[in-house]
């Protein structure tokens, strides 16, 4: 068991208002774990809990076997960073590194080596004189990320530590945060709404919605098996048809699609989720002789966007709008755009399958 | 693991044990300073005023309004107050929206003349204002060679819209500046002339701030001790009616009566300005737009001249009050001269220093500096401990209501704005009635002028401490906790620093308002414990004017000398965003 952390029935009310309602997990040591949901979801709540600054209404936090919820923040030794960085604009850099060691009343030299130390993890020992609102966003919170890690905590915090940042600097600074985490094998606990941001970094992500766990598990599995069509719409893009099932054909009222799951009530009510690189997208002549010819349907070009190695189209299909992405080399040869008449296929064992009932759409 | 101790419901709170019980005690400490301190007098007063031998009794307030002559003391009152409060409101308005709204030159130099009035105990504008309009003023007697003066109301009204300016134009210039320029551009955008602009757009969004302004000048005037008590002449107004009746006439039921009667209308002005100023933050937009399109020459010249004439008045005022501590007699005499600086003596002595200056010197330089410059020696002393102990207290009642926000917080704040709602004079009288008893070692001490000027100005400090606290993002306190720093650490080493600017500007305060302050001190003074500013009053009831404007004049020396230490100290002027009441 070691020095892991454990939440166990952990529940957060405000007055009424259930923040955060009995969640289970556990976290291994040196183990990267990002909460992803959409804002107003729990996800800081529970990260606050751990931290202590927020109290628990029910159920506990536990780490290295022992109940910690009436711990105060100072004894946790969890370090934080936080979205707004923090970093006390009256010190320097270096002198921000070394608060936490000063207060834990260390010899001068051991502060001084760690905070060289610290300083060469982030590559900013030329600015260490400066004070916080003399450096650019990104360095700013480089230097809140090692002034949490100096004095060595059990567990590192991080509440949306690069929202505040502009696109480019927020993806090399991810992989800058993941680099340190294999490096120093920290435990790592990283609050984001960003789905992207936490497919790419954590071992394992847990989404939440309305103060609960949707799916805790492996990036390629959440994005490649979502268990509920909220999660298959909040990571990554999906899109979805409403429909009947009978079979292993859906009914969506304008047309139907063969899917490769059967069924076992008819007439049950399913949502379908495609995700938009699996649907092929083709002109008329060059179409594949093999498909599932029911799951063929024409649309129309609306809006091309060029994303870099891919391209997303979207394509009008009978009044419904469908997102597609294929890649550059094939837009390039089929040479599809704007307000080209074109046939999408949608392959039945792309199809995910989810019951009308627990959606909230 | 311990599966039980899991399934507790009602788990205790786990933040910070050590860190719960210094904020409790520190509020605990708090409001027992405020009750003991403010409360209590004025329930003192109230019991005094409603009980005769100990039985409820309403004969005061009967002998109160049915003698014409003290009865007249509240309607003269009230009506001063509601003409100084329409001819201030107005001017100020206009003088602020020449500040913000228009793009004179010199908005700076305006800005800072009509802070002086801030500068100089609220007495000044009635020493000048006899000066120049009195039975031997400048202008009266000496160009016009009129009998006609300014004893009375009207000078009351002008010396008090002077004093108050400075106070309205601090929030009206907040609320202009505040409203959205663009709504005034879209409105002349839609066709809108600059009038109808002006009456329909620019008026009633700054309408809270308006009558919030108006609200406060109500207030400073009725509750003003300083302006009537030298230039009213017979005229008496409410706040020198309790003095009359206490120190003249020793009746402390009748001074407690009419106190009860000031706090009404007091208590209400207040209440709607806190209840306006609410109400105004609400129309305050985040869109704010601090560019201005150049204003056409007309209305440039226009402000420029107007803004002109009440900056004039006041430098006339200061210059009066200076010139004539200086001279030898005013109007007749304009020889120089420094005798007036020495000062009768009225049997001043302050501990150290006179111990000190009579052991140094001797001669008629021993009993100048020693004994007639000792209560200039003690209002230093006292200002210097009241901007230490003031600026400390309400920086920690701000940190608690703000940032700390325990249970009970909210009845923290409202003690903490309550003093603004208490005139001077009627604290002064209950402290009298509440703390003159033997058992009360600091009554009759510098002690219990220092804890009253700290107490009577605590509004302002405690809501500029909350004002600056709330730039401070919270995660920076968490930080430092999460970083393992107890809450004696970060308060010094993080919170502390970074409200120094605030803390440095609270200090400049709470000083001058000690250097200036007389309505409620007057009741505090005793034979040995003299202050400067009392000083003016008694030097100018003993006729010796010039005296009491070479007095005035030294005051206004050291506040500036003080202004502008706090501005090296902090670079940046502490005038700003500073007024004498919230």
């Amino acid at each position: 068991m070691g020095r892991n952390l454990r939440l166990e029935n952990l529940t957060k009310k405000f007055g009424m208002l259930t923040a955060v309602d009995h969640v289970n997990l556990e976290v291994e040591e040196g183990e990267f774990i990002c909460f992803l949901g959409p804002s107003g979801c729990g996800k800081t709540t529970i990260l606050r809990m751990i931290t202590g600054f927020e109290t628990v209404t029910e159920g506990s936090v536990i780490f290295g076997g022992k109940v910690i919820n009436n711990l105060i923040p100072q004894k946790r030794e969890f370090g934080i960073v936080f979205q707004s960085y923090a970093l006390f604009p009256n010190m320097t850099v270096e002198e921000n590194i070394a608060f936490g060691l000063k207060v834990r009343k260390m010899p001068k030299k051991a502060i001084s080596d760690r905070v060289d130390q610290m300083l060469d993890l982030i590559g900013l020992r030329d600015w260490r004189a400066l004070y916080p609102p003399q450096l650019s966003g990104g360095q700013q919170q480089r230097v809140a990320l090692v002034r949490a890690l100096a004095p060595d905590p059990q567990v590192l915090l991080l509440d949306e530590p690069l929202s505040a940042l502009d696109a480019k600097i927020r993806v090399r600074l991810r992989a800058e945060v993941k680099r340190l985490q294999q490096e120093l094998k920290k435990t790592m606990i990283y609050v984001t709404h960003d789905q992207e941001e936490a497919l790419s970094i954590a071992d394992r992500v847990v989404v939440m919605e309305k103060g609960e766990f949707r799916q805790v598990g492996k990036p390629i599995d959440i994005y490649k098996h979502p268990s509920s069509s909220f999660v298959a719409d909040f990571v990554g893009t999906s899109n979805f048809f409403k429909g009947s099932r009978i079979g292993n054909l859906v009914n969506t009222g304008k047309r139907e699609f063969r899917i490769s799951q059967e069924g076992t009530s008819p007439g049950e009510e399913v949502f379908l989720a495609i995700r938009p690189e699996k649907i092929e997208v083709f002109k008329d002549k060059e179409r594949p002789g093999d498909v599932e010819s029911s799951n063929v349907v024409p649309g129309r070009i609306d809006v091309v966007i060029f994303l870099g190695a891919a391209v997303r189209l979207v394509i009008n299909v009978d009044g419904d709008e469908v997102i597609s992405d294929v890649i550059e080399k094939a837009f390039e040869q089929r040479r599809l755009g704007t307000g080209e008449e074109v046939f999408l296929y949608f392959p039945p064992e792309a199809f995910l399958v989810y019951p009308a009932s627990e959606a909230s759409r | 693991m311990n599966r039980t101790e899991t399934l507790s419901g009602a788990s205790t709170p786990s933040i910070l044990e050590s860190d719960r019980l210094i904020t409790w005690v520190t509020m605990s400490f708090l409001m027992v300073i405020l009750v003991f301190f403010l409360l209590y007098p004025v329930y003192d007063i109230c019991k005094l005023s409603f009980f005769r031998e100990g039985a409820f009794s309403l004969r005061n307030y009967a002998s109160y309004f049915t003698n014409p002559r003290i009865f007249r003391s509240l309607t003269n009152s009230l009506y001063v107050s509601i003409v100084t409060t329409v001819i201030t409101t107005v001017l100020a308005f206009f003088f602020a929206y020449g500040l913000t709204r228009t793009t004179i030159p010199m908005k700076g130099i305006f800005y800072t003349i009509s802070t002086f009035p801030l500068i100089a105990p609220s007495i000044i504008q009635g020493l000048a204002l006899i000066l120049l309009f009195g039975r031997n003023g400048l202008i009266t007697r000496y160009f016009l060679q009129t009998t006609w003066n300014i004893y009375g109301a009207t000078g009351i009204v002008v010396a008090e819209c002077l004093y108050c300016f400075p106070n309205a134009l601090f929030i009206l210039v907040t609320t202009l500046s505040a409203v959205d320029t663009r709504l005034d551009e879209a409105a002349q955008s839609l066709g809108a002339s600059a009038l109808k602009t002006f009456y329909k757009v620019t008026l009633p969004s700054a309408k809270y701030g308006i009558a919030s302004a108006a609200a406060l000048v109500f207030n400073l005037t009725i509750t003003d001790f300083g302006v009537p008590v030298v230039i009213g002449g017979n005229y008496s107004v409410l706040a020198t009616e309790i003095y009359q009746q206490v120190i003249g006439m020793q009746r402390f039921d009748l001074g407690a009566t009419i106190s009860v009667i000031l706090l009404i209308p007091s208590v209400g002005a207040f209440l709607l300005n806190y209840y306006l100023t609410k109400k105004s933050y609400s129309l305050i937009s985040g869109q704010a737009r601090p560019f201005l399109q150049p204003s056409r020459p007309f209305k440039k010249w226009g402000f420029m001249i107007y803004c002109w004439i009440p900056c004039l008045f006041i430098l006339t005022i200061f210059a009066s009050v200076f010139l004539a501590s200086f001279v030898k007699t005013w109007p007749y005499d304009f020889s120089l001269t420094f005798k007036h600086f020495n000062f009768p003596s009225l049997g001043g002595y302050g501990p150290l220093w006179t111990r000190f200056w009579s052991s140094v010197l001797t001669g008629e330089w021993q009993s100048l500096i020693a004994y007639k410059f000792a209560p200039i020696w003690n209002s230093f002393w006292v200002a210097i401990l009241v901007a230490l102990g003031g600026a400390t207290l309400t920086l920690l009642s701000g940190y608690i209501i703000e940032k700390k926000k325990p249970e009970g917080a909210q009845i923290l704040y409202t003690l903490s704005v309550l003093p603004a709602a208490i005139p001077g004079t009627v604290l002064g009288l209950g402290y009298i009635l509440a703390f003159n008893k033997p058992y009360f070692l600091i009554y009759g001490t510098f002690w219990i002028i220092i804890i009253n000027v700290i107490i009577a100005n605590f509004t302002l400090g405690v809501l500029a401490s909350i004002a600056n606290l709330k730039q401070i993002d919270k995660s920076i306190e968490e930080a430092a906790v999460s970083l393992g720093a107890n809450p004696i650490t970060t308060f010094t080493r993080v919170v502390f620093p970074l409200t120094r600017t605030a803390f440095f500007s609270n200090m400049t305060f709470f000083f001058m308002r000690a250097m200036t302050t007389i309505s409620a001190v007057i009741f505090l003074i005793s034979a040995k414990v003299k202050l400067a500013a009392i000083e003016i009053i008694f030097l100018d009831i003993d006729g010796r004017t010039a005296s009491a404007n070479a007095m005035c004049t030294i005051i206004i020396v050291i506040v500036v000398g003080m202004l502008l230490v706090m501005r090296l100290i902090t670079g940046k002027s502490a005038l700003k965003g500073m007024s004498a009441s919230a």
